[in-house]
């Protein structure tokens, strides 16, 4: 169908395409639309709180949770707990994703090793960050090196299994023309698996952003004294949704420039990818 | 003086759910320096795995691999140099550091290297390319630059396993004959594996024959195409082209039909 449709309009006088098919108006209408959906979402959400239609104690107002986000920036509040939510989630990232990516790769050398501690890995990797959270704040404390461990104990696994699943499937042809140039075991992991494993590495990388942000702030609802995370908490316990909502926001923001950085490493890492 | 290769009695075999299946039996064969020998036989007669066991990646269950008088069965030998079908380029690493590939790994220099990469690559007409990543190539340059990435450790033996099978029928005959134009006369020997039987007609100066399960030689035949030239379409225009080629297709061809 599509075929016989698509022969005939190249043999029939040219017609303008329907928006929807042009790709650059297309992509235009896409993005203003989404913007107009969002506008008219928090002007309705606005309208309604201060029209009454919206309860306002269970669901603040967007210039409520703008009036936060001024008032916190002003008095550099707000700044204090994304840096310190940011100093936790990239300090454990390193600690969490950077190490299981380079045990995960290390584990290529040893079919015995990796055989051997796959269901350990497998077990560590079943238990959920918040089970164990209470826990690393009596072993680690109520400061930053508790919501460190967190973060690098959600990234881990995830970076360890993707990284040696990529290690492991190094092109046995390209191993054995390593080989064939004498390569020892060492040229072979510097020279083919670590850069063969990259595409993989970095996967796990990307997942691991948001399991590194959701520990921190794990992390701090168990204990804390500054954060994002201990914003949240302490607009709930007083019942001020406004507050509650400025640091969902602040959240998402944070996300958004997490993945943009890693997206930066990603790019230029496997420049060689889109070649 | 010794051959530049010489196999006795090659034998192997996989353990498969059926238990073993011999996959080479009692092969012998030889090659002499400066010459082109083919191994012609259909897919699935242990092609690969001779080549394999050439090279020394795999061992054999039994038999001998001699590479210039030396024992070398098993053992990756620094005599040897391949080329498979697929380029196996790192897409990572540009023109030049893929050619530089087995000088780096042997420890040289690699400005030295890359010097010596860079004058190969205007030998094989494709100076500029030095810093081009392998996916921005063609597959015939692709399959260029593997050669080079061989040909730069100077090995004394080439092993080719069914490169440029993959490639378009044009692009095959000029690399062919860019093949002939670089080795042939070089003193060096190469060792083809392939089942296109015109392919082993034109290149080789002999010819081994092998049959499938278990895959043996069958017959040794040696190519005079009466010509020197290095043009694969004049090698093919020769007289005794479709001799040969008939003769092979007899013992490869025959019994499929047969089977069939
Ligand atoms: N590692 C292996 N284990 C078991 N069987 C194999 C293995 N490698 C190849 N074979 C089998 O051995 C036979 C010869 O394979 P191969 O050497 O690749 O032949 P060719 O290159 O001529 O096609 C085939 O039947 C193939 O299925
Ligand atoms: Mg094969």
């Amino acid at each position: 169908m599509t075929m016989r449709h698509s022969s005939r309009a190249k043999i029939g006088p040219p017609k303008t395409l329907p928006l929807t098919e042009n790709p650059l108006a297309r992509r235009y209408l896409l993005v203003a639309l989404q913007i107009g959906i969002t506008v008219a979402l928090l002007a309705a959400w606005e309208i309604g709180a201060r029209t009454g239609l919206v309860n306002r104690f269970l669901f603040a107002s967007p210039s409520m949770v703008w009036d936060v986000l001024v008032k916190r920036s002003v008095s550099g509040e707000l700044f204090e707990d994304i840096w310190t939510t940011s100093a936790e989630t990239l300090t454990g990232y390193a600690v969490g994703a950077i190490g299981g990516s380079a045990i995960g790769l290390g584990l290529w050398y040893s079919r015995f090793l990796s055989d051997l501690s796959a269901p350990f890995i497998a077990a560590i990797g079943s238990i959920p960050v918040l089970a164990i959270a209470p826990m690393t704040i009596i072993w680690f404390g109520t400061g930053m090196m508790a919501k460190v461990m967190i973060v690098a104990f959600s990234c881990v696994v995830v970076s360890l299994t993707t990284s040696y699943k990529g290690a492991m499937r190094t092109d046995g042809d390209l191993i054995n023309l390593m080989r064939s140039f004498g390569a020892s075991r060492s040229a072979i992991f510097f020279k083919l698996v670590v850069p063969a494993s990259m595409p993989w590495v970095i996967s796990g990388l990307k997942l691991n952003v948001g399991f590194a942000l959701v520990g921190a702030i794990v992390g701090e609802y168990i204990s804390s004294q500054a954060g994002v995370g201990h914003m949240i908490l302490l607009g709930s316990s007083n019942f001020s949704m406004n507050i509650v909502l400025a640091g969902v926001a602040v959240v998402m923001v944070m996300m958004l420039v997490f993945n943009f950085l890693v997206g930066l490493i990603e790019k230029s890492i496997l420049s060689w990818e889109r070649k | 003086m010794p051959h530049a290769l010489e196999a006795m009695s090659i034998t192997k075999s996989y353990m498969t759910s059926d238990g073993p299946m011999t996959v080479l039996r009692n092969m012998s064969f030889h090659a002499a320096k400066d010459e082109f020998v083919a191994f012609v036989g259909p897919s699935g007669c242990g092609k690969s795995t001779l080549f394999n066991i050439i090279t020394g990646l795999l061992g054999p269950d039994a038999g001998s691999i001699v590479v210039d008088g030396r024992e070398t069965t098993g053992m990756v030998s620094a005599k040897i140099g391949y080329v498979l079908q697929k380029d196996l380029l790192f897409p990572w690493r540009t023109v030049v550091d893929n050619i530089i590939l087995g000088l780096e790994v042997k420890g040289a220099s690699k400005r030295e290297a890359r010097a010596k990469a860079s004058r190969l690559l205007h030998d094989y007409k494709m100076s500029g390319y030095e810093n081009k990543l392998p996916g921005e190539l063609s597959g015939g340059m692709r399959q260029r630059v593997a050669l080079m990435r061989t040909m730069i450790t100077d090995p004394q033996i080439i092993m080719i396993d069914e490169s440029y099978k993959a490639l378009d029928y044009p692009l095959k005959i000029e690399l062919e004959g860019e093949l002939l134009d670089h080795v042939k006369g070089s003193g060096k020997t190469v060792i083809f594996i392939t089942h296109d039987i015109e392919e082993a007609v034109t290149l080789a100066d002999r010819v081994y024959v092998m049959k499938a399960h278990p895959g043996e030689i069958v017959e040794e035949i040696r190519i005079d195409l009466g010509t020197e030239s290095h043009s694969i379409p004049e090698r093919r225009m020769s007289p005794r082209f479709n001799e040969y080629y008939d003769r092979i297709w007899q013992r490869i061809g025959a019994p499929r039909t047969v089977n069939a």
